[in-house]
């Protein structure tokens, strides 16, 4: 399968805080990656980054984006790739929708082809049905549909250019589980019919092994681990992969307390010097707190801790 | 637009119905030519602040005539401009004939909606000139009526365009366009519309002077509207159905215009009626000073601006402020109709 997308080292943030650190990875065609961290992670940066939306605040500061040949830091016509080439779908349906219009209305809008308002209501109107809406949703205002109807209407204007690239930041957080499913499985659907790739932000890493071809972990603005989702799942390396997956409430009896872990994350004001996870982590030494770890291959993938490798030359 | 009408008359009934009114008055604006019994400048030199005619279907023996008819009346006291009744019935005809008038300026008539044969009919009685109040006030809204709806637009289309980019770009677009704004802003209103006005000569045609109020009032307008588009623009653009837009490429003209304008909405649809009737005013205290729209063209303001200050104007002849009344019930109805458009504009409400 081709590269559709690579991130190549990419440092994003201005001159106080680096929101986000060596950040590379790569999405292959009809490929999911999920993105999975605790809040504040930078996961929702590092889709902004692709698609050239942060904010007013921060720049990328270095490294590369390839997307499709092109390179997307130096390329200044992002309106061009934008719901053309690159979808987005965003987290909270009903306040990414603008509430004054309706949803052809507004889906009609981001049709990027020349042609005439006939054909594009027939093409909206399929995309609908296909999307499992009702035809009459053209019809409607976002107040008027529930959670699920909005995401699905959402994904309906993010797929009607056919966009190469996906980009679905924690598209079912605000959903119910059933819905959320419903969601899922559609885009699972989407990847076949459409040959679409999705880059999947969530915090639910059950969720994302179940989704997903590979898993990205993130912490405090680094990736800490990648590889194969089932790999990742089951056997993983990192301490803090580990512990994200001893707090899934599944793993737990009725009634027993579930382990979480402690501390926070740590604020981009207040980095700690070596691994941003080392206040936290149960295996620190003395180095960890000082020096940042480099990213090594072990067992299929990639891992960023002392454990298994060196410490990167700050 | 049918669709639109029912949700004003569901949600808002009384905005439903200022909308009728407004619609009427400019009906009878458009109209004035047809309906004005006489031409606005037609000086009748015996009825010099004559009363309204009251109109009757029982004459003095108590008969009823199914044709409405009015008194004659007579001049007995031209210091204290007392009117006599004679007693002569004079009937009033509908599509009567008159002196040779051009509707619309386009199709000559001859024929008017009402008027009687003999004597005058004066609905809202006379002005010190003898001319009927209640043609001029017909003749007056055409000015009043339109200065208000071009003005209001000329303004709001330079707010709207001026605030809009300066809160979205923001930065040293937004400096430099706020402080052009605090420019205009920094001059009391007043005395700007009067510098603006005198930098142009007195003796300007009638319709040139009509252009000119329109844009002193509207380059008066615009500054603090541009300034609260601004602050709403601001707050709207970091909304997140603006960056999915962004995400989905729609170009930054389409989502100013497009996705934040409307969302201001809410206000300036408010704002735009509740400042139309600055505008009808402004342009009554450019006619009050004389800088305004001149005699023999009659506006609401100017026929107003001859009473106020006149004593025995106030006292004896109260007909001569119906146009101020006018104002009032234009100025009331925008008001209603602009408060029933928030309602509705927003689909949340309906």
């Amino acid at each position: 399968m081709e590269k559709l997308l690579s991130v190549k080292k990419i440092v994003v943030g201005n001159q106080q805080v680096k929101i986000l650190r060596d950040i590379s990875f790569e999405v292959k065609e009809k490929e999911i990656v999920s993105i999975v961290g605790e809040s504040g992670c930078g996961k929702s940066m590092t889709l902004r980054t692709i698609i050239k939306l942060l904010p007013k605040n921060l720049e990328i500061l270095s490294g590369e984006i390839y997307f499709d040949r092109i390179e997307i830091r130096k390329y200044n016509e992002m309106e061009k790739i934008r719901g053309k080439e690159i979808g987005m779908v965003f987290q909270e349906p009903s306040s990414y929708l603008n509430p004054l219009f309706t949803i052809g209305n507004q889906i009609e809008e981001s049709i990027k082809e020349n042609i005439s308002k006939k054909e594009k209501k027939e093409k909206i109107v399929n995309i609908l049905k296909e999307i499992g809406l009702s035809p009459n949703v053209y019809y409607q205002y976002p107040h008027q549909l529930s959670g699920g109807m909005q995401q699905r209407a959402m994904i309906a204007m993010s797929l009607i250019n056919k966009p190469k690239l996906l980009l679905a930041d924690e598209p079912t957080t605000a959903l119910d589980v059933t819905t959320a499913f419903g969601i899922i499985n559609l885009l699972k659907n989407l990847i076949s019919k459409y040959g679409l790739s999705i880059i999947f932000v969530t915090h639910d890493i059950s969720l994302a092994r179940y989704i997903s071809d590979k898993i990205i972990v993130m912490y405090a603005g680094m990736i800490l681990e990648k590889g194969n989702a089932d790999l990742v799942y089951n056997k993983p390396l990192h301490p803090y992969t580990q512990k994200l997956i001893t707090c899934l409430p599944e793993k737990y009896k009725k009634g027993e307390k579930i382990r979480t872990i402690e501390g926070e994350v740590p604020s981009f004001k207040n980095l700690p010097i070596g691994c941003p996870f080392s206040p936290r982590c149960e295996y620190r030494q003395k180095l960890c707190e000082e020096k940042i770890p480099e990213e090594i291959e072990v067992d299929n993938r990639i891992v960023r801790c002392i454990r298994y490798g060196n410490f990167m030359e700050n | 637009m049918k669709k639109i009408l029912q949700r004003l008359k569901k949600r808002n009934y009384i905005s439903f119905i200022s909308l009728w009114i407004i619609v009427f008055l400019y009906f009878l604006a458009i109209m004035a030519d047809f309906i004005a019994p006489y031409p606005y400048n037609k000086q009748f030199r015996d009825y010099p602040l004559c009363p309204p005619t009251k109109i009757h279907f029982f004459d003095h023996n108590k008969k009823f005539h199914l044709r409405p008819f009015v008194y004659e009346i007579k001049l007995v006291n031209p210091a204290l401009n007392q009117y006599e009744i004679i007693e002569k019935i004079c009937p009033i005809y509908f599509f009567v004939k008159g002196e040779k008038r051009k509707i619309l300026g386009l199709f000559p008539s001859t024929r008017y909606l009402f008027g009687t044969k003999q004597g005058k009919i004066f609905l809202f009685g006379t002005d010190m000139h003898g001319r009927d109040i209640f043609s001029r006030v017909l003749y007056g809204a055409r000015i009043s009526l339109s200065i208000g709806v071009i003005g209001v637009s000329l303004s709001f289309f330079l707010g709207f365009l001026i605030g809009g980019i300066s809160g979205y770009f923001g930065g040293r677009i937004d400096n430099i366009l706020m402080r052009l704004v605090e420019i205009f802003m920094m001059f009391p209103a007043f005395y700007l519309m009067l510098a603006l006005r005198a930098v142009f000569p007195l003796n300007l045609s009638s319709f040139q002077i009509y252009l000119l109020i329109v844009v002193i009032l509207s380059l008066i307008g615009w500054a603090g509207l541009a300034r609260i588009i601004r602050g709403m623009v601001l707050s709207i653009k970091e909304e997140e159905y603006i960056l999915a837009a962004k995400a989905l490429g729609i170009s930054t003209f389409k989502i100013i215009f497009k996705h934040i304008i409307p969302n201001t909405f809410s206000y300036s649809i408010t704002a735009i009626t509740l400042s139309i009737p600055g505008y009808i005013l402004g342009e009554s205290t450019l006619s009050l000073l004389g800088l305004g729209i001149q005699e023999p063209f009659p506006s609401w303001g100017n026929m107003l601006s001859v009473c106020i200050g006149n004593l025995r104007i106030l006292s004896n002849a109260p007909w001569m402020l119906i146009p101020g009344f006018f104002i009032f019930l234009t100025i009331i109805c925008f008001n209603f109709l602009g408060d029933g458009l928030r309602d509705i504009l927003d689909p949340k409400n309906w």
